[in-house]
């Protein structure tokens, strides 16, 4: 008879498999739990019981659940600010406590929320879906929200939310004024009246003195020397203090003391800590020249075409493709035909006086004519008197012998 | 859901097995035995074990442990691997959308990071218990090639330490870059070959692209399979050694006193072991008071530690937050950069004995980095054929005849773990000793 060999080992491994076992049931339930247990659950359930109060269970069926975000693909930025934040875009809550809130209408108008999402404007961490490590400040990210906490810790002498207008001014360094952002608009008005490029290089102007202030934003904070700053370590406390008194921070320097008030260093830092290389497309900057420049000869010849005889057809757009060689005007693009001889063209071509042509025009100037140099009929007589003035300068010229070269097909 | 009893049918013809399927509530030992022939994966165990060598006080089954942090790594590599982009731009946020939108994205990813680190652990634990039991020695039994066996397992730990360390790069935050611009330095300390072998390293001068392809390639490809390879080569080996070392000396004091000898068995296990292996000698087989049936006493215990290990780890990696630091910035360096943990001691060693006098500076990285844990790793490597004691001293812990050896290596192992120690938490901004309760300087922050 087969038997089977005793054993010691179930009676003591079988009831620590069993607890085993518990732990294993233990760990699922925790990681299960530790998934779901975010705040927004919360806020996305109670906007709900607003806007169904407020509108009816109908509207509020339409708010979208779960996990929102904002994709911004030429800013590489993922906002799930909306997550919670789901009143942003609603009317209806502007008197509501955050997080459901309306955003102010004015901003988005040129802000397109689909075009910048949230953190490009307010700082904080786009990815994080916890008001702690979105808001901030929070260990290992360097952009907290600058909201009106962030202001209040700072004691800011203007509006405590004016922080945020640093980031204004990352796109916005080129302008001289940008409305909304007042802080930054006086930092900037001080960097005139105080002469700073005098000793500081600031977008590609000024002495070198002192050092480059062009990109400063990005010195990172470990590169401040902090050994004489009293209270918080940072970027901004520092630019403040240094502003007030350059000599108390750095004993060698040669930065003369503005005596500047708090408010006025406070706006100075954050313009300083504005001038940064964010990685932001080149059509979010305003004031950027976008132009090829154009030689000094060819400046001073549209100057003399829009001040010459021909100076009608510079300014209502008619060079664009026609020269008018009698008058002394040369198309960049010489797509049309010469109009000094325009009277006679549209008998030969098409058979109609220049007055007839103008009223009922065909083929591409027709085109012309209703879309992009649209002429009233009191114009258009001024047009057929103009080219009239050029075809007799034409034969003028022709019977002198004295006629310009000029293109045309 | 209980094991179905199955009653045990006599072959139908020599050779065929009668039955299918097995049981692990077997009613009789060859039912036991069936289980270990016709289950592929229980199939690379003996039918009996020895509950010497079961006894969680001889091994702590730290071998086990490791091998279920293997699987586990690459469990939850698997998903992770899906998820990551390697590419210097969207790598780091990638890894902040697993941390933050990805369903059980952050748990997924605490597991991976916290069993790599434990499974380094794990790995140095197991050799230090194999070094104290003098386990790399053969005993009685033929054919053993154990020193061969403690050699696999030292280049499993290097392995361990390499993937661990491709790892690191891999989230392309400021840690990241880092810990690897220093570890990669002290390899280019080495005279002559050194910047040669760091150019090769991370594919340029530069951390880049080059290195974080690199890295990611030989951390989800080349070095788990290296390692697979390498641990069913160690498994394998153990059963051809007969075993762990500890059925050596169970035998030997066995032999002492000595049973009058029954009728020999030989197995062979599917023809390829040489000789008679001694765990299935019949003597041993039909002493009852020594061994167990595998199935389902080994496998128990194995399914306790394995188990277990999963266990601890999922709840280890609710509560212990894998952190994600500033994205990768070359031009800052963070205050101070540390190398891995496991890499500290030598980090440590590097800044103790970079010396200067005056405005010379002798530095301390070909000393620390490479001379000294070069001499390590070759005298540990050849150990096995440098220990004189007697086949007696295999698989005991603290046997006489090793004691001095014994004691040297625990000094080593000890001066490792405190200047690892020191490193990991008693160094602080430009590697000054901080103690616990003395704060280290206030981080500035941007604002």
């Amino acid at each position: 008879m087969e038997h089977r060999t005793d054993s010691p080992y179930p009676k003591k491994d079988r009831p620590i498999l069993a607890i085993v076992g518990v732990l294993l049931v233990v760990s699922t339930v925790l990681f299960a739990w530790s998934d779901r247990k975010h705040d927004w659950r919360y806020y996305q359930y109670a906007f709900k019981g607003q806007v169904a109060e407020k509108f009816g269970a109908e509207q509020a069926g339409t708010i979208p659940r779960g996990v929102q975000q904002i994709w911004v693909s030429e800013m590489r930025r993922a906002d799930r600010c909306i997550t919670c934040h789901q009143a942003t875009l609603w009317k209806g809550f502007e008197n509501a406590e955050n997080p459901f809130k309306t955003h102010l209408p004015e901003p988005l108008k040129a802000h397109p929320i689909e075009q910048f999402g949230c953190t490009s404007c307010h700082g904080g961490q786009g990815w994080a879906i916890d008001a702690a490590a979105a808001h901030g400040p929070v260990e290992h990210w360097e952009e907290p929200l600058l909201g009106s906490q962030l202001g209040e810790a700072y004691t800011l002498s203007a509006d405590k939310t004016a922080l945020m207008q640093m980031n204004c001014n990352v796109c916005h360094r080129f302008d001289r004024e940008t409305p909304g952002a007042d802080e930054i608009n006086l930092a900037k008005r001080l960097v005139l009246d105080k002469g700073c490029r005098a000793c500081h290089v600031i977008n590609d102007r000024g002495g070198t003195i002192g050092p480059d202030l062009t990109w400063v934003g990005d010195k990172a904070p470990e590169q401040y020397e902090y050994g004489r700053l009293s209270g918080q370590k940072s970027a901004f406390a520092w630019h403040v203090a240094h502003f007030k008194d350059p000599r108390a921070l750095v004993p060698e320097t040669v930065m003369p003391n503005f005596h500047l008030t708090t408010r006025e260093a406070q706006a100075l830092a954050m313009l300083t800590l504005s001038w940064r290389r964010a990685p932001i497309p080149a059509d979010y900057r305003p004031g950027l020249p976008r132009t090829d420049p154009q030689t000094p000869e060819e400046v001073a010849e549209e100057q003399r075409m829009k001040t010459g005889p021909g100076a009608w057809f510079v300014k209502t757009g008619c060079f664009v493709c026609h020269s008018v060689a009698s008058l002394g005007v040369k198309s960049p693009a010489q797509i049309g035909p010469d109009l000094s001889t325009a009277v006679e063209d549209t008998q030969a071509r098409f058979g109609r006086t220049i007055d007839d042509f103008l009223r009922e025009p065909t083929g591409t100037m027709a085109v012309v004519l209703s879309r992009q140099i649209v002429l009233t009929p009191q114009e258009k007589a001024v047009a057929v008197q103009k080219l009239r003035e050029a075809f007799a300068e034409h034969q003028k010229q022709k019977a002198e012998g004295t006629r310009p070269e000029a293109g045309g097909h | 859901m209980r094991a179905k009893r199955v009653q045990t049918q006599p072959p139908a013809a020599p050779g065929v097995h009668p039955r299918r399927w097995w049981s692990f509530r077997p009613v009789s030992d060859r039912q036991a035995g069936d289980a270990i022939v016709s289950n592929f994966l229980l199939h690379w165990f003996p039918a009996k074990s020895f509950k010497a060598s079961m006894a969680w006080s001889y091994s702590f089954w730290l071998g086990t442990i490791s091998a279920a942090l293997l699987f586990l790594l690459v469990l939850s590599g698997l998903p992770l691997l899906f998820l990551y982009i390697p590419s210097v731009e969207r790598a780091y946020a990638s890894v902040k959308d697993i941390e933050y939108v990805i369903t059980f994205g952050s748990w997924i990813r605490a597991v991976h990071r916290v069993s790599a680190h434990l499974m380094v652990a794990a790995v140095f634990l197991h050799l230090v218990r194999v070094f104290l039991t003098g386990a790399y020695k053969n005993g009685v039994g033929q054919g053993q090639r154990r020193q061969w066996n403690w050699v696999l397992g030292v280049a499993m730990l290097l392995l361990t330490l390499f993937l661990s360390f491709t790892g690191y790069l891999l989230p392309w935050d400021q840690l990241a870059f880092w810990a690897v611009t220093v570890g990669t330095n002290i390899a280019s300390s080495v005279p002559f070959i050194g910047p040669a072998v760091r150019e090769l390293l991370i594919g340029g001068r530069e951390i880049e692209q080059a290195t974080l392809i690199r890295f990611y390639v030989l951390h989800v490809l080349f070095l788990p399979m290296a390692i697979g390879m390498l641990f069913a080569y160690h498994m394998w080996r153990v059963r051809k050694d007969g075993g762990l070392a500890r059925t050596d000396s169970a035998r030997l004091a066995e032999e002492k006193a000595e049973a009058p000898p029954s009728k020999s068995k030989t197995y062979t296990l599917l023809g390829i072991a040489r000789g008679t292996a001694p765990q299935i000698r019949t003597s041993t087989l039909e002493a009852r008071d020594t061994t167990v049936n595998s199935v389902p006493d080994l496998t128990r215990r194995i399914a306790i530690v394995i188990l277990g290990t999963i266990a601890a780890v999922g709840i280890l990696a609710v509560f212990v937050r894998s952190p994600l630091e500033e994205p990768a910035n070359p031009l800052i360096t963070p205050n101070p950069a540390k190398a891995p943990w496991y890499f500290l001691w030598l980090q440590e060693i590097v800044t103790d004995t970079t010396v200067r006098i005056g405005s010379f500076t002798v530095n301390g990285a070909f000393l620390g980095g490479v001379l000294l844990p070069g001499v390590l790793l070759a005298l540990m490597t050849l150990w096995p054929w440098l220990d004189r004691s007697p086949a007696g001293a295999a698989g005991l812990w603290f046997a006489q005849s090793r004691r001095r050896q014994n004691v040297v290596f625990l000094i080593l192992v000890a001066a490792v773990l405190i200047l690892t120690v020191i490193g990991t938490f008693l160094r602080g901004p430009y590697w000054h000793f901080y103690w616990p309760w003395q704060p280290w300087p206030e981080l500035p922050s941007r604002i």
